[in-house]
């Protein structure tokens, strides 16, 4: 078994004056001092497959460490690359590639031109068949989506308000987020629509910044600084539908990619039982994905999800605290890193306000379609 | 362009909405692939359907994301994002937008048609006329 023994983070910022290589520098060396590291024990890097090796590749990164890359890899782009790294970083060690492996991920998706939607352009049937039309935007897929789940399962825009005002009162307790200001019910629908049914208040942030956590056996982590956080079980999982055909050509369009699968993987080799989680982060990059994927990770049936918010509650104090940081709605959006980040910190009981209650079980989700990564985390 | 999605295009252009269409499975497939998806057959035709659809899901998109859109195709915002399924090609959805058509009264199932002639390679749509 291998341990997460260091994490790091930038202060999330919608604009930051320092670039994303800086970015994502800086939160890897927070991390290595976090754990009690020197840059020069790291001696594998992992990171996303899609977006860091265009912008922040690991080489560059090791150099500038001057820590040495006996290993590297990356397994998928963005959330799920970025939940499941784990599973190489513990095939790595376990094999005696390496001793201690950094995970690091970092965007500038506030300061670049294009921002999120650029991504698009790597997808050509996408460039062809949808941009024409403006459907290029992450908000319109989630919009259609979530008008498709409104007349199956009934879902109401007071579902999707309750989600997003649960999250917004938990970044408020955590006080380190991008945003500041109180959501209630009036704030919700007065906000603006962006996409039907979605409003501002349904769609992520747009953030620059970064994180890192570094990883090393379960056996050397007793021995660091911090109380180590063991993964107990990673899941990684992928449907065989391109980029291209993901929002739209599936045909149970409603179900999260693989996110069923990798969740039952990952629970499985922890020999943990959904029930046992005690709190979860979930790639909330729209409040609809989120309820979407609080059933598909199989906290409740498919359809019940507004139900299950409703009745069980997901802030801090609520059955399944669900995005103690407040998520990538309230929180930032660095794609998952920060949901690595704040499961470490709630394990080793440092979420100061917003702590969950004896936090033993951490369940992350990390969404990149048709991909999906699950880590199983625990004290 | 690649090779696979060029016949869509030229059919367009002939007032004709076609999709692929397997010659060994017969199954339709959407995007366009190099073999069928289903059997891996390299005999994929195009198929013409009549260009009558139904609404499987929308969204009126209220903010301008994309500055070429408007530039190229005055796709100013709001506009109505339409996914539409066919019942004479099963397994396509299409993603168009729909116009003539009153947001407030917009459900999903609801008859669609193609508009014909379609211009800068962009078939649009509108609700069905009963009768």
């Amino acid at each position: 078994m291998i341990a997460i023994v260091g994490v790091g983070e930038t202060i999330p910022l919608r604009v930051s004056p320092k670039d994303v290589r800086a970015l994502c520098l800086e939160a890897s060396l927070a991390a290595i001092a976090d754990a009690g590291l020197e840059c020069v024990d790291i001696d594998g890097i992992i990171t996303d497959a899609g977006i860091m090796p265009a912008s922040v590749p690991a080489d560059w990164m090791a150099a500038q460490l001057g820590a040495s890359l006996n290993f590297s890899g990356n397994l998928s782009y963005g959330g799920a690359g970025i939940v499941a790294a784990p599973m190489l970083a513990e095939m790595a060690i376990r094999s005696g590639r390496a001793k201690a492996v950094l995970f690091y991920f970092g965007v500038d998706w506030g300061s670049r031109p294009g921002g999120p939607y650029a991504f698009h352009d790597a997808y050509p049937a996408k460039k062809l068949f949808e941009k024409p039309y403006g459907f290029s935007a992450q908000p319109a897929y989630f919009g259609l989506w979530a008008r498709r789940y409104m007349h199956e399962y009934g879902l109401s825009e007071d579902d999707l308000a309750e989600l997003a005002i649960a999250q917004r009162a938990n970044a408020l307790r955590h006080g380190g987020g991008q945003i500041k200001k109180p959501l209630d019910r009036e704030t919700y629908f007065t906000s603006r629509r962006i996409a039907d049914p979605l409003r501002v208040a349904d769609c992520c942030l747009i953030t620059d910044g970064a994180g890192a956590y570094v990883m090393t056996s379960a056996e050397r982590a007793r021995d660091l600084r911090k109380q180590p956080v063991f993964v107990h079980g990673v899941g990684f999982a992928s449907v065989p539908v391109s980029g291209d055909d993901v929002f739209t050509q599936p045909a149970p369009l409603l179900l999260t990619p693989a996110a069923a699968v990798a969740s039952r993987q990952a629970r499985e080799r922890a020999g943990v039982a959904i029930g046992d989680v005690d709190f979860t982060e979930i790639y909330d990059c729209f409040s609809i994905s989120c309820l979407m994927q609080i059933e598909d990770l199989g906290f409740c049936a498919k359809g019940e999800g507004a139900a299950f918010i409703r009745e069980r509650g997901i802030t801090i104090d609520g059955d399944l605290p669900v995005n103690t940081h407040g998520g990538l709605l309230s929180y930032s959006y660095r794609l998952g890193i920060e949901h690595m980040v704040e499961a470490v910190r709630q394990l080793r009981g440092e979420s100061g306000a917003a702590q969950v209650t004896n936090a033993r079980i951490g369940l992350v989700g990390g969404f990149s379609p048709p991909d999906y990564g699950v880590a199983v985390l625990g004290r | 362009m690649a090779d696979e999605f060029r016949p869509y295009f030229d059919a367009l252009a002939r007032g004709i909405l076609a999709f692929p269409r397997c010659g060994d499975c017969g199954r339709f497939h959407w995007y366009p692939m190099k073999l069928c998806p289903f059997c891996h057959g390299a005999g994929i035709g195009w198929e013409a359907v009549s260009g009558v659809a139904s609404l499987f899901s929308w969204t009126i998109v209220r903010h301008d994301f994309d500055p070429a859109a408007i530039e190229r195709y005055g796709l100013r915002a709001p506009y109505i994002v339409a996914l539409l399924e066919f019942a004479d090609a099963p397994g396509v959805r299409l993603i168009s937008n729909l116009v003539e058509a009153d947001p407030d009264a917009l459900a999903i199932g609801m008859a669609v048609q193609a508009l014909f002639p379609a211009h800068d390679g962009r078939v649009l749509f509108r609700p069905a006329r009963v009768g």
